[in-house]
């Protein structure tokens, strides 16, 4: 009997204490994921790459918005979003306590506004995302003033932008990859 | 009478079941049970062809590291001796009724909590063929519990906001984009196509998400300062980390930015 309690104390408590304290978890630990609402660009990568389409975007041609939406009902916590994520918007956090009794508190959404198209003034691309490729093109060498001055290319549709292209060739920066080998 | 025998819940070939719906009087009773809950509660555990690994879950649950069972939580053999009814799976074509059945002989106030993704909505499941896509599509629910599978602990803290003991934490929220928003670039100081290397680098070395976050931790490192520096860091990382698959991929990413940047 002795015995029995010794062993017992050795073995000490394997229970956790949780809910009453809080609940450690393992690093890597993959929990909800996490929108930084002002790091987000409205690219779409996270929507195109969740497996389980938890992750959707509605465009909204008439009133000139994107809204970005996660249903974290659906959500397998798999961490794709977060590997696609170009500007670091989007990350899977330690949170696990997730349980809620009315399902509209399970959607994160957040909504951008769309460019319109200097030309023919449609909505084609979301605002961020387009001053995103520019800051992109800085970046990768082109200068900040050169990359400004073609502003209105930036902001220009793909259509109109084939037309414009069609009528007065213009040399548009294309990028260091497909400008290398080029002729200056 | 059966209310699966009600022609409302019949399946209607081109619509979706109507789920059932609560009497006023159980909604009461319900009510005053959680008010005031003194004594343990009963979980029955109702498998609508999930993929087992909710059910592997909520069996880790009831070992002795969480150890549900210390506050009262027992999952038991019978619909009829449950307060709680835990749906997991998408919910079949198949399963419905037997879930309807399952839902009709426990008795009332019942509790019907909604376990994992494919409870909630369906999960990778949602736009099958044969699925209902959750278990809100045939029975009122009154908590989910989201996750794929939910963890213990997370199922544990779903269990005690069912209880009503512990408060909701998530809340639904919506962002609307601010007056000229502009994103810069993450890792400025590195040239675009050097990044990109580095992260295709990781990614084929180590598999997607940790790719990525190793790719990050190398470019974190690489934004500072002077070479010696970005040597001693880097060791002082590895030796921390003490990985050899770690170092592996270290040491070829160290290589392409060297060959890079000089
Ligand atoms: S973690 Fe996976 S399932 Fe969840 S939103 Fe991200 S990509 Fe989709
Ligand atoms: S990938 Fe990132 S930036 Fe693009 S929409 Fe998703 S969260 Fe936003
Ligand atoms: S939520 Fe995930 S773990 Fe649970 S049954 Fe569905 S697929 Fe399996």
């Amino acid at each position: 009997m002795l015995k029995l309690f010794k062993t017992i104390f050795k073995a000490g408590e394997a229970t956790t204490k949780y809910p009453f304290a809080p609940f450690p978890v393992s690093p890597g630990f993959r929990g909800k994921p996490e929108l930084d609402a002002e790091r987000c660009i409205a690219c779409a990568a996270c929507m195109v790459a969740c497996p389980a389409n938890a992750l959707s975007i509605k465009t909204d041609e008439a009133a000139g918005t994107r809204t970005w939406s996660l249903f974290l009902g659906r959500c397998i916590f798999c961490g794709r979003c977060e590997e696609v994520c170009p500007t670091h918007a989007i990350g899977l956090t330690p949170e696990f306590e997730l349980a809620v009794g009315n399902k509209q508190d399970l959607y994160q959404e957040a909504t951008f506004s769309l460019q319109n198209c200097a030309v023919c003034a449609r909505p084609f691309a979301p605002t961020k995302e387009v001053n995103y490729a520019m800051a992109l093109l800085v970046q990768a060498g082109t200068p900040e003033a050169e990359v400004e001055a073609q502003r209105s290319n930036f902001e220009t549709c793909p259509e109109c932008k084939r037309k414009k292209n069609v009528l007065s060739p213009v040399k548009l920066p294309l990028g260091q990859h497909m400008n290398k080998g080029m002729p200056k | 009478m059966n209310a699966i025998d009600k022609p409302s819940n019949l399946f209607v070939p081109g619509s979706m079941p109507v789920p059932l719906k609560v009497d006023e009087q159980v909604a009461k009773l319900k009510k005053t049970l959680l008010k005031d809950i003194q004594r343990s509660a009963y979980v029955y555990r109702v498998d609508c062809g999930g993929c087992n690994g909710c059910e592997i879950e909520i069996f880790a649950a009831i070992t002795p590291i969480f150890d549900a069972e210390r506050f009262g939580i027992k999952v038991v053999a019978s619909p009829r001796h449950a307060d709680i009814l835990l749906f997991t799976g998408a919910v079949t074509r198949s399963m419905r009724i037997p879930a309807l059945r399952a839902f009709n002989a426990a008795p009332d106030p019942k509790i019907v909590v909604s376990y994992g993704a494919c409870g909630c909505s369906g999960g990778i499941f949602h736009d099958l063929y044969c699925v209902w896509g959750g278990t809100d599509k045939i029975v009122p629910v009154d908590v989910y519990i989201p996750g794929c599978p939910p963890t213990p602990a997370a199922t544990i803290y779903g269990f005690a906001v069912a209880l009503g003991l512990l408060d909701q934490k998530l809340k639904g929220t919506h962002h609307v984009e601010g007056e000229d928003e502009r994103v810069a670039p993450i890792f400025p100081g590195i040239p675009l196509d050097v990044r990109v290397q580095i992260e295709r680098e990781a990614r084929r070395m180590a598999g997607y998400l940790h790719g990525r976050q190793i790719a990050e931790k190398y470019l974190a490192l690489l934004d500072l300062k002077t070479p010696q520096e970005l040597n001693a860091r880097i060791q002082q990382y590895l030796a921390q980390e003490s990985d050899p698959r770690l170092t592996e991929i270290f040491s070829r990413l160290h290589a392409i930015s060297s060959a890079a940047l000089g």
